[in-house]
């Protein structure tokens, strides 16, 4: 009992100790959860039949379901254009910005605070002002378009089935914007003034700073900013339940939003876990592909 | 201490000798907010009926038939709970409701053969009554008498037919004005099926067959309100909700919708409001109109099924008041009292007789959305009408035939 008690106190007990610990933590919250979906998406699964695990096994079938719906194709795009967009632009406009308020000026440091407002509200809200903003008759954007002169006729913002998954990435894009900033500038600030001060005195210009300087050591940063943008995007559901709820005619439905229809409108929740399933798989390589691309980095 | 759990043992003998019967408590189970329904009559109840507590719990509309499938599978279930009208086959198939058929024909208060065919055909699944309807409501067209006479209309003739719908509404709107002739709901959700239903079965076809004539001149008439902007692009993505408000805001010229909304539209429609039957195809065309709200159903796994019909007998005995404090239709064949807004109770009080119920179906959700979808589809003109229906009659028959 003291050797038990003794290791724990200071030998590799307290290791083993703290080990257990975290591991326990991820089996009951990761991997149970995980292996749990794995299950559902196997089994056919209602309402009913939750929270017992003896239900009739179907192999694959959910999956073969899912592909042979009508929609799937549409859908699968729609996920491919949301998150390849909204990575695109969040990224690009909070690398702009975080290099924007890396500037000396006055009250630099407040503005950037000020960006993170946006990031603090809660999605459904995001979502229900964009609302406003975008709606089609009355909506401050058609306003603005067409007492500017840049529109004849109003757009239909969320109701146009050509426009409505473009609204939907705007406000996303929107949402995400001040989380990349304050990321990229919290890399940006670790980057030592003197390897720019270097630099310039053997004449690098901005852009030649930037390019052989900046984004080289910001490799992990984005990385890390590019795969936790993908995963925020693909959680994305609160935004598109407020907005368009995947319609018109499933023109801006997203795998995401899909799935939660499938297990809580239809009530076919084998259905839901399989396309979960199938996210979970993408997100994952994308995960790889960042810890990959991070192996070789030796940190300053 | 000693002393006080002596007073507390004395007081409680005290209360125990003096009831005579422990009172039952039933676990209610409703949609309602504290100003609704079931909290305004729960302390008419328990005056009426001191031996029976009521323990009343809200649940979200949305979220009811997932807590409540739940709650049967972990034995928490209520005694009595509210259901949607197209939710109560998927319990009662699953032999989770009690069947009340047999209390029922003992029952001095509930008579069936006063529930009207719709409701009563929610309530009913393989022959037996599972449920009494709270209440009913239906939809019927609202039109702006005021905007009728500033446009040369009669508003004492509002429009009968399909034909007279749409030259009303060519009348009335008024781009510049902000004024669109019509306001509905084809959303994608279970509202976009409950306002389309009727006007399928006006011109032959049900849920259980889309693929009709008439299916396609419903959609193709519904396409040309949306083509010609006679009703606002965003009917697709707008709830019946949201679609009114921009009647009561005086964005459009009428509205369809259901009696839910005259309290709001009380309050907010500044002009002379006014309601009708839902159009007809043509002249002498069998009328129809959308059922909703819901039933006050008892659980099967209910530990006091005699005190919970006793509840029920006694909810149904407020059909005359329900238009009044509740805005509901009655769901029986009763005199309201002194209804408000009579000329528009009237109105609602005929289009219930036509109210046809959806399904029922266990596996309602999926025929729903092949609807909905259709409609969707056909009115984004990313297929024809026949085509939308068509697949749309595919899916409804692999779960018809299940």
């Amino acid at each position: 009992m003291q050797g038990i008690i003794r290791t724990i106190r200071d030998g590799s007990g307290f290791d083993i100790l703290l080990l257990g610990l975290a591991l326990l933590y991820l089996i009951i919250f990761s991997a149970f959860p995980i292996v749990y979906n794995i299950i559902m998406s196997l089994q056919t699964v209602d309402m009913f039949t939750l929270t017992s695990f003896n239900r009739p096994f179907v192999g694959l079938q959910n999956y073969y379901d899912i592909f042979s719906q009508p929609v799937a194709g549409t859908i699968f795009w729609n996920t491919v254009k949301f998150v390849f967009l909204s990575i695109v632009f969040q990224l690009s406009i909070g690398f702009g910005l975080a290099l924007f308020f890396q500037q000396d000026f006055p009250g630099a440091s407040y503005l950037r605070g000020l960006f993170l407002a946006g990031w603090i509200m809660p999605a459904l809200v995001v979502g229900a002002i964009w609302k406003w903003l975008f709606a089609g008759d009355f909506g401050v954007i058609n306003y603005a378009l067409t007492s500017l002169g840049i529109a004849d006729d109003r757009i239909f913002w969320l109701s146009d089935p050509n426009v409505a998954l473009y609204a939907v990435i705007i406000a996303n894009i929107w949402l995400g914007i001040p989380f990349n900033m304050i990321l990229l500038s919290v890399g940006l600030a670790s980057i030592p003034r003197d390897v720019y001060e270097a630099a310039e005195l053997d004449g690098a210009g901005a852009f030649e700073r930037f390019r052989s300087i900046t984004l080289p050591l910001m490799r992990a940063q984005l990385g890390a900013v590019i795969s936790l943008g993908v995963i925020f995007t693909l959680q994305q559901f609160d935004l598109i339940a407020a907005l368009t709820q995947g319609g018109p005619a499933d023109s801006s439905n997203v795998a995401q939003y899909w799935s939660w229809q499938f297990s809580f409108q239809t009530y076919e929740i084998s259905l839901g876990s399989a396309v979960s399933v199938l996210m979970i798989i993408f997100v994952i390589v994308v995960a790889a592909v960042y810890v990959r691309s991070t192996r070789h980095e030796h940190s300053y | 201490m000693k002393r006080v759990m002596k007073w507390i043992a004395a007081a409680s003998l005290l209360i125990s000798g003096a009831a005579q019967a422990e009172p039952v408590t039933l676990d209610i189970w409703t949609i309602d907010r504290p100003d609704q329904y079931m909290y305004l009559l729960k302390d008419e109840f328990e005056q009426s009926h001191p031996d029976i507590k009521l323990n009343i719990k809200t649940v979200q509309f949305r979220d009811m038939v997932n807590d409540l499938a739940r709650a049967t599978a972990t034995g928490e279930s209520p005694d009595v709970t509210y259901i949607d009208n197209p939710e109560v086959a998927l319990f009662a198939s699953r032999g989770l409701l009690l069947d009340l058929s047999p209390m029922l024909a003992d029952s001095k208060v509930i008579k069936k053969e006063d529930i009207f065919p719709g409701p009563l055909s929610s309530v009913t699944w393989d022959g037996k009554i599972y449920g009494i309807p709270r209440g009913a409501n239906t939809i019927a067209l609202y039109y702006n008498a005021d905007m009728f006479k500033a446009k040369g209309l009669d508003p004492d003739n509002p429009p009968k037919t399909w034909d007279e719908l749409y030259a009303a509404a060519k009348k009335l709107n008024d781009p510049a004005k902000n004024i669109y002739g019509l306001a509905f709901s084809a959303v994608a959700t279970e509202e976009g099926t409950f306002q389309f239903l009727p006007w399928l079965q006006m011109a032959g076809g049900d849920y259980n067959k889309v693929d009709t004539e008439g299916g396609i001149k419903v959609l193709d008439f519904w396409g040309k309100l949306l083509d010609e902007k006679l009703a606002s692009p965003d009917t697709l993505i707008r709830s019946q909700f949201d679609s009114t408000g921009t009647f009561n805001a005086g964005n459009a010229a009428m509205a369809i919708s259901g009696p839910w909304e005259l309290p709001r539209m009380g309050r907010e429609a500044k002009f002379d409001y006014r309601a009708a039957l839902l159009p007809i195809p043509q002249e002498g065309a069998t009328r129809a109109s959308a059922l909703g709200e819901g039933d006050n159903v008892i659980l099967a796994k209910s530990e006091h099924p005699k005190e919970a019909f006793i509840l029920l007998e006694f909810l149904y005995s407020k059909m005359p008041d329900v238009w009044n404090r509740f805005g509901f239709v009655p769901a029986a064949n009763v005199k309201s009292n002194d209804p408000k807004t009579p000329a528009i109770y009237a109105v609602f009080e005929e289009s219930m007789k036509y109210a046809r119920n959806r399904g029922p179906h266990p596996e309602w959700p999926k025929i729903s959305k092949a609807i909905y979808t259709a409609i969707q589809s056909s009115l984004t003109h990313q297929s024809d009408a026949k085509t939308a229906l068509g697949t749309a009659q595919k899916q409804i028959d692999a779960v018809l035939n299940k």
